[in-house]
């Protein structure tokens, strides 16, 4: 049977006759679907960049909670005393009954009464610089700091700011913390939602790609069911070939997302943009191991969508 | 299945590709356990087409066919994986995988069977070595020639010690001492129980070995003149 030309073939083959040793090669599993067929590079492309865009998505959610969780506990904390007067004195002497209410008041743990000149400098963007005192008697404000239990029952201190300075009103920010707590649900919601979108256009993707991989080997399809192969052991060749590009396109995704918030990060850390409404963040702890599941959950929900994919196709053949 | 079933029975069965006319009809044919058939007849009279039949490419359009006992007609499709792995075909293009080696190739019936690679890789080997590839069992399909891909098929084929054996024009690609060994194998595995149906032109073949011959010409499956066959 030995021909010239077979002789030939088999040195220009020599690499590829040479068989597989090593030791991790003992477990290599040679996949029955080409590598080519389920869109390769592409779809490891496509799978990076939606695994970037969820990171950023569940990075948004994690950041606006931490920020939330910071501005809502300095608000719970703390509460603001207004004294009103008809004139100057009158304020400054309905400011020292107020003092001496909260120097003396349970749950009570520090009272500032900011100066004239702090509280006209709260004025000057909408009045001008020394302008409020030539038109108003501002106010004396007060910032006091409270105990949890204090907090939660503002009622009394509340009576006895009015018996003793009848211009003083308390506020306890609820209608600024309100808005606050409702603005970064809003924002965490939408991050969510991003994020639900982006797995779904993964899912999609993977969709495409399974009936387009199916397409391309239908004839090794065909050998593979005629040779006795079930549905599922078809479906389960294609899970793990989908599973293998996701892993590798979503942990590219996650490098990458991991990049960029280390730049902001580091940014926002020297100053650059300090005045821009982002806020510092760190990532540790669960929070990371969020993040670092966002590229599993890809994985699994493209190759679990792929599978499911295929099965439905493959119940349509003979 | 009972002990007596025959390995493959066609009941009135028919054949038609989509709405045209039928290709076969009245099929009435009966192979059991341990016998030959050559089946013959001109290009495009059906042979093909009734080999898929057989291997469950294609459901006859009407009738009955039974492989192994089981209808296999109307059989859901969960149930036919396990009939197919009873039956070796050697396809006529060969329908080697291409990303595949040659062993891999060989070894795919006892893969997508779930055996483990451990209990199959000396079968392999040594169907390998028998059909004169054991020094390129690591080479793909598309450098080798027909004749070689051809041997890498009558391999898989017969890997997993199929109970019928099919084989489409086995002998087309290989040189005549080749030839006359693939059909020697197919005796020797008949002889040890297997049934085998081989389609052919090669009318010298079919002479020299003496077994029952199926024509199929006009549409129609009929026994050849003073030979055992369709019942």
């Amino acid at each position: 049977m030995t021909q010239p030309a077979e002789t030939t073939r088999i040195a220009e083959n020599s690499a590829a006759s040479a068989p597989r040793r090593g030791l991790f090669n003992r477990w290599r599993r040679e996949p029955l679907l080409p590598e080519a067929g389920a869109g390769g590079a592409p779809l490891t492309a496509v799978i990076a960049v939606m695994s970037f865009l969820a990171v950023l998505a569940m990075a948004s959610v994690i950041i606006i909670n931490q920020s939330a969780g910071r501005w809502t506990a300095a608000l719970e904390s703390e509460i603001t005393v207004q004294i009103k007067g008809a004139s100057a004195a009158d304020i400054a002497a309905g400011a020292s009954a107020a003092m001496r209410v909260l120097e003396s008041a349970d749950g009570v743990l520090e009272a500032t009464l900011q100066s004239s000149d702090e509280t006209e400098a709260l004025l000057e963007p909408w009045l001008g610089r020394g302008n409020a005192s030539a038109f108003i008697n501002i106010p004396a404000i007060i910032e006091v700091k409270v105990t949890p239990a204090q907090r939660a029952d503002l009622a009394p201190l509340r009576q006895a700011l009015e018996n003793a300075a009848p211009g003083a009103v308390l506020d306890d920010h609820a209608t600024w913390h309100n808005r606050l707590a409702t603005a970064a649900q809003s924002g965490q919601a939408l991050a969510f939602l991003v994020f639900l979108l982006v797995m779904s256009a993964a899912c999609a993707i993977s969709v495409f790609a399974a009936r387009a991989g199916l397409a391309a080997n239908r004839d090794i399809i065909s050998v593979l069911h005629l040779v006795g192969a079930t549905d599922d052991f078809i479906a389960a060749e294609v899970q793990r070939r989908f599973f293998v590009l996701g892993l590798r396109g979503s942990l590219a995704g996650l490098a990458i997302a991991l990049g960029a918030l280390a730049g902001i990060a580091f940014m926002l850390e020297a100053g650059v943009g300090r005045d821009s409404f982002l806020p510092q963040f760190t990532i540790g702890g669960w929070h990371a191991l969020w993040l670092l599941s966002v590229p599993m959950i890809i994985c699994f929900a493209t190759a679990v969508t792929a599978r499911l994919t295929v099965l439905k196709a493959l119940r349509t053949q003979i | 299945m009972s002990a007596q079933a025959p390995i493959v029975e066609f009941r009135n069965a028919g054949l038609a590709y989509g709405e045209g006319p039928e290709t076969l009809s009245e099929i009435n044919l009966q192979l059991g356990e341990g016998e030959f058939r050559f089946l013959t007849g001109p290009s495009g009279a059906g042979k093909t087409s009734l080999l898929k039949m057989i291997y469950l490419a294609l459901r006859p359009t009407r009738g009955q066919l039974l492989l192994f006992g089981e209808d296999a007609a109307d059989a859901p499709r969960e149930a036919l994986p396990p009939l197919r792995r009873r039956i070796g075909v050697v396809f006529q293009e060969f329908r080697l995988l291409n990303h595949l080696t040659a062993f891999d190739n060989v070894a795919l019936p006892m893969k997508v069977a779930g055996v483990n690679q451990n209990q199959y890789r000396e079968d392999v080997s040594e169907l390998l070595n028998w059909v004169g590839l054991g020094d390129r069992m690591h080479v793909k399909p598309p450098t080798l020639s027909g004749g070689e891909q051809q041997r890498i098929a009558l391999a898989r084929a017969l890997v997993s010690k199929p109970d019928l054996i099919l084989a489409d024009e086995p002998t087309g690609n290989v040189d005549p001492a080749m030839s006359e060994r693939i059909m020697k194998l197919f005796v020797e595995l008949n002889k040890l129980g297997a049934a085998v149906i081989v389609a052919t032109h090669d009318l010298h073949l079919v002479q020299s070995l003496g077994k029952p011959v199926l024509r199929i010409a006009d549409g129609q499956v009929t026994r050849a003149p003073g030979r055992g066959g369709a019942s």
